[in-house]
This record gives C-alpha cells, sequence and structure tokens, in this order.
C-alpha cells in the first residue's frame, strides 16, 4: 500500500438534495525504465462541502516519501466558470450555479515520465488488459540498452501495483473469503443478532489486516537493505492507520455503541493502537493514586444505566475538585498535575504531550476525565477542539486526521471519499463501504451514489486484481455480486485471461459456463481450438471445437483427419472420433468422419453386411465429400470380392451408379501434364478393378436373390 | 504518426516506425524482448493491429507505400501472408472487425477510399472497396461492437447470426462517417457526424457494456475531442458532446477495455484520461506527460512482478 502521492480516480456523484457533485481521482503509476519515476503532483478535488481541500502526503510520516507537498491551489471563481463552461454546453448550468461555491483545487494530477526523448512531439500509448503502456516513439538513442540497440522506450503505467506484493496477498485472498461469506448469510442476517454478526465480520476485516501487519513487520526487521526496510516499515504504518480507521468505523457505525460503552469502545481502541504510550501513562496514574481510580474503572456500562453511572462519576469528580481546592496536594505539584489531569483539565493535560501520541488519543483521555458519558452525536464537537488543542496552530491536519474528523461527525461519504483519496489501492474503500452497505447505512446517510457507490468501489477493486495472473479468480467473485456492471464487467475482463497452460484455460471455462456466458465460452474454445491446430493436436482440436460448436473449425478439422487417414492409412485419435455421439451433428464433414470410422470399425468386427449398408450409406446420403468417394468404392472392393455375397443387387447398382457418377463428372484438374497421365493411368485402372468387381457381384447376387425363393 | 498495439492479453506489444518496421516485442512481467522485426513496408508504417487470437496470431500493418501487409506467426516464425495493394496513396490505418463477423479487416486511405478485406480460407482474400469515403482522405477507421438483433440462439448447421455490421471512420472533410452493411453485402453511409472544423485524425467506437447507447469519440486537427452518443437502438440521432479543446493537433482516442476511461493523446505533449461521470458531465482525471528530464526525487521500488 502506498502513503505517498498518487492519484486517484475521478468519479462525480450526484446530487443529492444539499449535495454538491464530487470528484476523486485515481490514482496511476509510472515506472521508469531508468528506475526514476514522476514528480509532480497537483491533485485536484471538487468538494461537496465546504471543507478545505487535504493535502496530499502519506500517513505517518510519509509526506517526506517523494510525494511533493505541493499545497492545493485555489482556482478562482473566473476560472471555474471558464473550466464549466468547456465541458460544454447549457446542460452545465449546474456547474455554473454552483461553481462559485465549490472548490476546484487546480488541475488535475499530471504524471511525468522521466528520460523521454521531448524533442519529439508525440507520445504513442495504447491500453492493455488493466494498465495502460505507453511508448515512446523515436528510438531513445542516449539509452544504452541490453536488449537490443535501438528500441523504442516503453513505459508501463500500471493502475495497481498492490497486487504484486507477496504480503498483500494474503490481504486479498483473506478478505476475499470474509466478503463473499459476508453476502452468503445477507439473507439469514435478521434481528438482534444482526449487528453482532455485522460486528464480528468488521472484527475478522481488521484481524486480517493485523495479520499482515505483523507479517510486515517482521519482514521490514528482517530486510538487510534499509532502502526496502524503510518501504516496509512504511507499509506497516498505513495498514495500521487502516486498522485505525476501520476500527473506529466500526465503533461508530457498527457497533453503534450508545453513551457510556462508547467511551470503553473509545478507550480500547485508543489502547490499542497506542498501547506503549498508554502503558507509561497507567503507570504514572496507577502508582500514585490507586484508591482514586477504583471506583472509576468498576464501571462498565452492562450492569448500570446511564444515570447511575453519570451520579457516580459526579460524585467522584467533586471529591477530587474538593481535594485540589482544599490543597491537598499542594505539598506535591506533581500531584496536584496529576488531580488536574484526573478532572479533565485540558491545560494540564496539554503539558503531558509527550506522552499522548496524537490528538484522538488526548481526545479520549479528555473526555475519560471530563465526560465520560459522552453521546456520539456530540464527539465531534470535543474531536474538533481536540484537534484544534493538540495543534496548537502549529501544523496542519493531515489526510489520517481529517479521515477521523469525518468519522466523529458520522459522516461516511467523506470517510469514503478522504479513503480513496489518500490510499493507493481499492481494497480497503471496497470492502469497508459494502459492509457499512450491509449496514443499510448507505442508504440511510441519504446519499445519491447509495449501493451504487459500494458497486462502483467493487468494480474498480475487482477490475485492478484482473490485471494478476492469478489473483483474477478473487475478482470473478467480487464482480459476481455487482448486480448492474458485474457481469459484463467479468465478460469484457475473463476474455482478456491470457490462456498460458490448459489448466488455466479449463478454469476460466469453467468460470464463464458456470455463469452461462456463452459467447465467451465459445470464444475461448474457439482461440484453444487454433491453438490446438497450429501445434498439429487434432484431437485436442476436434474437443475444442466442438465444444465451442464451430461448425467451420471443425469441418477444418475433421478434413485434416481424413487428410491424415489417405496419407497414412490410420486414424488418430480413435478415442475421440469413436466417442463423438451426438456432437457428430456439428457438422456434415464431421459426421462422415465418425460414420467412416464407424465403417471401419464394424468391418473389423466382421460385421461385413452392416458396414456395407453404412458404406453405401454415406455415399447415397451425400455425406461423404465426392473427393473422397474413390476412397470410399476402393473400401469397397474388398467386400465385393468376399466369399459370401454382401452388397444385394439392389445395393451393387446404386454402388454403379456412384460409380459412373464419379466417373463422368470429373472435372479437369489444372495438374501437369506428366502428372495427370500418370495418375489417370493409377484411376483408370482403379475403375477398372471396381467394374469389374461390381458386376461379378452383380452377378453373384442376382443368383442369390434368385433362388432364395426356389430353396 | 506512428503507432504501437497490445495484444488482447497483453502480452505482446507491435510497433511500427518510420524506418519502416513492424516490431513486435514480448512484454510480460513488465520485460521488453524483441521477438520479430517484420520488413516488407516501403515507407513509415502509420498503424498496427492485431487481430482476435481465435485466428492465430495474426497482424496487419499499414503505410505511406499505399500497402496494407497481413502477418501471420506459423511455427514460432512471423511471415507475411497477404499483401493488399488496392489502394492509389497512403493507407492511414487499420482495423480488424469484431470477431464475431470473421475476419475482416477495415483499411482507409488518403486516396479518400475504404476497403474491406475478408478472409475467406485458404489463404483467400475478398476485397470490398467503397471509393469516396472521405474527400482528400480517410484517416482513421473503428468498429462498433458486435450487437446481436434478438437473442442469441445455437445454430446447430453453424450458420452465423444475422449481425448488423457498422464501423466509424474520419477523414480530411472533417466528417466522421458511419457506414453498414446492407443485406446485398454492399456497404452504405449511414450517418454523416459533423462538428468538426479540420480534419479528424481518430475515432475510437467504444467497447459495449450492455446498454442501449452507442458511444464514439473522434479527434481532430482544431484540437477537439468530441463524444458522440446514441439513445436510440435505430441508431439515427447522434448528439456531439465537446470533451475537451486543445491547444494542439489531437492525434489518439482510445477507449479503455471496459469503456470507462478515454485516453486522448495531443501534440501538447500529453495523453490525458477521461471518465464519464454520474450526472454525464466528462472530467480530465489524469495527465500523463512527457518529462523535461530533471526528477528531484525518485521513489525506490522494491516491488518487482512476482511469479
Amino acid at each position: 500500500m502506498r502513503g505517498c502521492s498518487r492519484q486517484r480516480l475521478i468519479w462525480q456523484k450526484g446530487y443529492c438534495e444539499d449535495r454538491l457533485p464530487l470528484a476523486q481521482f485515481s490514482l496511476t503509476r509510472c515506472r521508469g525504465q531508468d528506475g526514476g519515476t514522476r514528480v509532480e503532483c497537483r491533485r485536484v478535488v471538487a468538494m461537496a462541502e465546504r471543507r478545505g481541500p487535504c493535502g496530499i502526503g502519506g500517513f505517518g510520516p510519509a509526506g517526506s516519501t517523494g510525494g511533493a507537498r505541493a499545497g492545493s491551489s485555489l482556482a478562482t471563481g473566473a476560472e471555474l466558470e471558464a473550466r464549466a463552461r468547456s465541458f460544454g454546453g447549457p446542460a452545465n448550468s449546474r456547474w455554473l450555479r454552483l461553481g462559485a461555491m465549490e472548490e476546484l483545487d487546480g488541475e488535475p494530477t499530471v504524471t511525468l515520465i522521466p528520460g523521454v526523448n521531448s524533442s519529439k512531439k508525440q507520445m504513442c500509448f495504447d491500453w492493455g488488459p488493466g494498465e495502460m503502456l505507453v511508448c515512446e516513439t523515436s528510438f531513445n538513442k542516449k539509452e544504452k540498452s541490453e536488449t537490443v540497440p535501438g528500441c523504442p522506450f516503453i513505459y508501463i503505467i500500471r493502475k495497481d501495483v498492490d497486487v504484486y506484493s507477496q504480503i498483500l496477498r494474503k490481504l486479498f485472498n483473506e478478505s476475499h473469503g470474509i466478503f463473499v461469506g459476508l453476502q452468503r448469510i445477507e439473507e439469514e442476517l435478521t434481528g438482534k443478532s444482526r449487528k453482532a454478526q455485522l460486528v464480528r465480520v468488521s472484527k475478522n476485516y481488521r484481524s486480517v489486516i493485523r495479520a499482515c501487519m505483523e507479517e510486515m513487520h517482521q519482514v521490514a526487521i528482517a530486510a538487510k537493505d534499509p532502502a526496502c526496510s524503510c518501504q516496509f516499515s512504511s507499509q506497516v504504518s498505513i495498514l495500521s492507520a487502516m486498522e485505525l480507521i476501520w476500527n473506529l468505523c466500526e465503533i461508530l457505525f457498527i457497533e453503534v455503541a450508545p453513551a457510556g460503552p462508547l467511551l470503553l469502545h473509545l478507550l480500547d481502541w485508543v489502547r490499542l493502537h497506542v498501547c506503549e504510550v498508554d502503558n507509561l501513562l497507567a503507570d504514572v496514574l496507577g502508582s500514585e493514586n490507586p484508591r482514586k481510580h477504583e471506583s472509576f474503572w468498576k464501571l462498565p456500562g452492562t450492569t448500570q444505566t446511564l444515570t447511575e453511572l453519570e451520579l457516580k462519576w459526579q460524585h467522584w469528580h467533586e471529591e477530587c475538585e474538593r481535594h485540589l481546592q482544599d490543597g491537598t496536594f499542594a505539598s506535591s505539584p506533581h500531584l496536584e498535575s496529576l488531580c488536574k489531569i484526573m478532572l479533565g483539565d485540558e491545560a494540564a493535560l496539554l503539558e503531558q504531550k509527550e506522552l499522548l501520541n496524537n490528538w484522538y488519543h488526548f481526545l479520549v483521555t479528555r473526555l475519560l476525565y471530563s465526560h465520560p458519558t459522552v453521546k456520539p452525536i456530540d464527539l465531534h464537537f470535543y474531536a474538533q477542539s481536540s484537534l484544534d488543542l493538540f495543534l496548537g496552530g502549529e501544523s496542519s491536519p493531515e489526510p489520517l486526521d481529517n479521515i477521523l474528523m469525518a468519522a466523529f461527525e458520522f459522516d461516511i461519504h467523506q470517510v469514503i471519499k478522504e479513503c480513496s483519496i489518500a490510499l493507493s489501492n481499492w481494497w480497503f474503500v471496497a470492502h469497508l463501504t459494502d459492509l457499512l452497505d450491509h449496514c443499510k447505512l448507505l442508504q440511510s446517510h441519504n446519499l445519491y451514489f447509495g449501493s451504487n457507490m459500494r458497486e462502483f468501489l467493487l468494480l474498480e477493486y475487482a477490475s485492478g486484481l484482473f490485471a494478476h495472473h492469478s489473483l483474477w479468480q478473487l475478482g470473478v467473485d467480487y464482480f459476481d455480486y455487482c448486480p448492474e456492471l458485474g457481469r459484463v464487467s467479468l465478460e469484457l475482463h475473463i476474455e482478456r485471461i491470457p490462456l498460458s497452460t490448459e489448466q488455466k484455460a479449463l478454469k476460466v471455462l469453467r468460470i464463464c459456463e458456470q455463469r452461462q456466458m456463452t459467447e465467451q465460452v465459445r470464444s475461448i474454445c474457439k482461440i484453444l481450438a487454433m491453438k490446438a491446430v497450429r501445434n498439429n493436436r487434432l484431437g485436442s482440436a476436434l474437443s475444442w471445437s466442438i465444444r465451442a460448436k464451430d461448425a467451420a473449425f471443425a469441418t477444418l478439422v475433421s478434413d485434416r483427419f481424413l487428410r491424415d487417414y489417405c496419407e497414412r492409412g490410420c486414424f488418430s485419435d480413435l478415442d475421440l472420433i469413436d466417442n463423438l455421439g451426438p456432437a457428430m451433428m456439428l457438422s456434415d464433414r464431421l459426421t462422415f468422419l465418425g460414420k467412416y470410422r464407424e465403417f471401419h470399425r464394424l468391418y473389423g468386427e466382421k460385421r461385413f453386411v452392416d458396414a456395407a449398408s453404412l458404406l453405401l450409406s454415406l455415399m447415397t446420403s451425400q455425406i461423404a465429400p465426392r473427393s473422397f468417394w474413390m476412397t470410399l468404392l476402393t473400401d469397397a472392393l474388398p467386400l465385393l470380392e468376399q466369399k459370401q455375397v454382401i452388397f444385394s443387387a439392389e445395393q451393387t447398382y446404386e454402388l454403379m451408379r456412384c460409380l459412373e457418377d464419379l466417373t463422368s463428372g470429373r472435372p479437369v484438374h489444372g495438374e501437369p501434364d506428366a502428372q495427370r497421365l500418370q495418375d489417370d493411368d493409377i484411376e483408370t485402372t482403379k475403375v477398372e478393378m471396381l467394374r469389374l468387381a461390381l458386376a461379378r457381384n452383380l452377378a453373384r447376387a442376382i443368383i442369390k436373390e434368385g433362388s432364395l425363393e426356389g430353396s | 504518426m506512428h503507432d504501437a498495439q497490445m495484444d488482447y492479453y497483453g502480452t505482446r506489444l507491435a510497433t511500427c516506425s518510420s524506418d519502416r518496421s513492424v516490431k513486435i516485442f514480448d512484454v510480460r512481467n513488465g520485460g521488453q524482448i524483441l521477438i520479430a522485426d517484420l520488413r516488407g513496408h516501403e515507407g513509415p508504417v502509420w498503424q498496427v493491429a492485431w487481430a482476435h487470437p481465435m485466428y492465430g496470431n495474426i497482424l496487419a500493418s499499414c503505410s505511406y507505400d499505399r500497402k496494407v501487409i497481413i502477418w501471420k506467426e506459423e511455427n514460432g516464425t512471423w511471415e507475411k501472408t497477404h499483401e493488399h495493394t488496392g489502394h492509389d496513396s497512403s493507407v492511414n490505418s487499420v482495423c480488424w472487425a469484431p470477431h464475431d463477423y470473421g475476419l475482416i479487416l477495415a483499411c482507409g486511405s488518403s486516396d479518400g477510399a475504404i476497403s474491406l478485406l475478408t478472409y475467406t480460407g485458404e489463404g483467400q482474400w475478398e476485397v470490398k472497396k467503397i471509393n469516396n469515403a472521405h474527400t482528400i482522405g480517410c484517416n482513421a477507421v473503428s468498429w462498433a461492437p458486435a450487437v446481436v438483433p434478438g437473442s442469441l440462439i445455437d445454430q446447430p448447421s453453424g450458420q452465423k447470426p444475422n449481425y448488423i455490421k457498422k464501423f466509424a471512420s474520419g477523414g480530411c472533410d472533417n466528417l466522421v462517417k458511419l457506414w453498414k452493411e446492407e443485406e446485398d453485402g454492399q456497404w452504405k453511409e449511414e450517418q454523416k457526424l459533423e462538428a468538426h472544423s479540420d480534419w479528424v485524425r481518430d475515432v475510437a467506437w467504444a467497447p459495449s457494456i450492455g446498454l442501449p447507447t452507442s458511444t464514439i469519440a473522434s479527434c481532430s486537427q482544431d484540437g477537439r475531442v468530441f463524444i458522440w452518443t446514441c439513445d436510440d437502438a435505430s441508431g439515427n440521432t447522434w448528439s456531439p458532446k465537446l470533451l475537451h479543446k486543445f491547444n494542439d493537433v489531437v492525434w489518439h482516442v482510445s477507449w479503455s477495455i471496459t469503456a470507462n476511461i478515454l485516453a486522448v493523446s495531443g501534440g501538447d505533449n500529453k495523453v490525458t484520461l477521461w471518465k464519464e461521470s454520474v450526472d454525464g458531465q466528462w472530467v480530465c482525471i489524469s495527465d500523463v506527460n512527457k518529462g523535461q528530464g530533471s526528477v528531484s526525487t525518485s521513489v525506490t521500488e522494491g516491488q518487482q512482478n512476482e511469479q
């Protein structure tokens, strides 16, 4: 995952009463052959609220890892109008009217590709499946290329590089299982247990993030290369931030903890993420006045009502104040400041700033000592003031801060948007949004996009997976659960998966067949049939063309089989041809091939009469191609020469007619004369032999049939 | 104008240039290995196009030398399998039809004509020519995605369903024209889309995502890019929407495979990516710019493609 500067996809959300259209950006990466990458990032977001634009840069210490922390440049009203107008026409009046209220930060993100021959004006490009390829059109004469001198300089801009991370792959795999599980139990989620189950799902997701974090942490420690180690560490911090956000969302949106338990959840939340510091604080507090704290720490929400809680706390709070005023701690400034802290005195708390890692730790501590029974709807007041106090005007909020703030304000929409912008991969927002949608929260927050936003994010995430040679299989399931555009997206993507092995092809086919994607099945089978023919694997080619129901191709392959037989005198892939079954009907040529093989089988089993009638029918029914008739008639010879009469008189007449048909209607072929004369000689001999055999058979048949009645 | 095209699976890249060659690279796993260097043209090669893999590995190229060459890979080697010399002037654009129609190639030329080559088997190609498709010259051709009228029922005898074949062309007459194949096999001009004030350089018909609308992008020497949409199934009313007016010639427009992003490349050294929003507005989402050489910070990329 990347916390540093990237670009994100813009999509504009429709209107929802007072909501203005939003835009987000998609980030594309640029990797150079020379190792360097691009620089600038002036990112733009057209905002819905009058909130200030977010800066860019990563979570934690990132900012410095490559992203230019360029301040966003606010466009003036006039610029906005000009831009809006250029989008075309009066239909844009909505833009114009709202233009003045919106804050368009500036230009879209620019990705620079270094080392490109800029004297040549034009840069050509092409889309690949899942990624865009950009290539320089003139040859880069400066670069010493190892491959072939004078190769054009190719850049690949990937939509999603995270799919290639070994460790993150586990995240993708396991979260996929959770996702599918959630979709499946949707119908079973009812009543009271619904919330508990959704919370459980949320915790599952979080544990997966933590596991990934752990692993990456281990790798970071073990890494020998300091640059790698640094990179892994920054990824750990990003995962940690993700878990932090998800956890908060779970508490506020899914668990929906009421006043009382809310603070306890928040305490856990902070403890989980700032445990180190919290231990210190606990030590400081615990060692000094354990007695004073006992009564407080015994206040879990379930056994007492909110009012009881409040009363107890009030009582305790007043006692503390009295001690302070009485000067009980006058002798020890340390104890005095401690008492002030316990009273929730902000100044005192802030004095201990080093112990508090960040403003939300400060927030929870404050709430703990001054408003332990805080209600969810009041949270954001305290959150905002905590942030302001903690930052003290020295620094400005980072993206993470804004996301958490949006959560405290119960602005789900904003949370999702900001996360989309800050993170380099759709994983987080796609899964979180899906879960929130199951909690029926997207509708309740009155989003125009509603559950469409869920689908949008899932589609983007799944598309990214398809760029990967094995993760694409996960993507299939995500598309399945996108009711509007999932199917068509899957159809478009699945055809582009390289069918490098037979197993992979079968896998892809199975997926298509399960979903009745007949067009894709056909197309893939045709591709495989073509491949097989080129590799001279006729049996395989035939079975693929049958599966593709491709009559033309089946005819082509059957012809090859027959040609092979003529040349070698035997069939290849007998098993396949013998077991064609109803598939034989796909094409006339194929039917002929099957029947012809059957003829040989019958002959081999010495069922001569059956073999004979079959042979004849192949010609009379016109299934056999004329070019093959000679071969068939020649095949009839041994049957004519048998001791017993096999062909009846009637049949013999038919055979004779076929022969005459064949010999009389022979067109002139453009063969060289010598060859033709020679062939003609052979042909003539064959024909003569046949005529003789037929005549003899006719005689015997007539006699046999004539005398049957007699004897 | 030069070109590069990825094959169907994104594993190979074909490039063409003014040195008259067509080069094919293997670009799997981020690599760049030259597989073939095809020589046969006598002038700069303008465009290359890969056919659908079900027909094998087939590549078409067109050039200033008035020829269209179709190359095929047999037994691991690339060879010229057909040469089409039916044009009197530079051939500017080639585009393969949707695979459902068979193996059909459309070629647009500076002689104003568009020719359609259909593979009929046994190495034979049938040619149909549309003369005077665009006065002065035709610069681009792009096929509409295959749409089957009615339901797709299995045809056991192997007959092809009745597709209505259409394609779009852009020319030096500043027009985008839509062509339709009639029942008698002749091609007729179905629509004339007028909006540009200078030569149309490229047209791209968007892939279908199952909606009844059709979308075409066109770009021109006048710096404008228009998005044309047609809502009704009969395909009669097309309405243009100006995507953007650039400051310089726009050479190339191209849709991503799910048609959700349009990439536009212009003379102002940029490739911009555009996406349509929910309320029908087009928004630029990214600028892929050519650098001027200096890189201020470098991000170490520890990630390599893994198997």
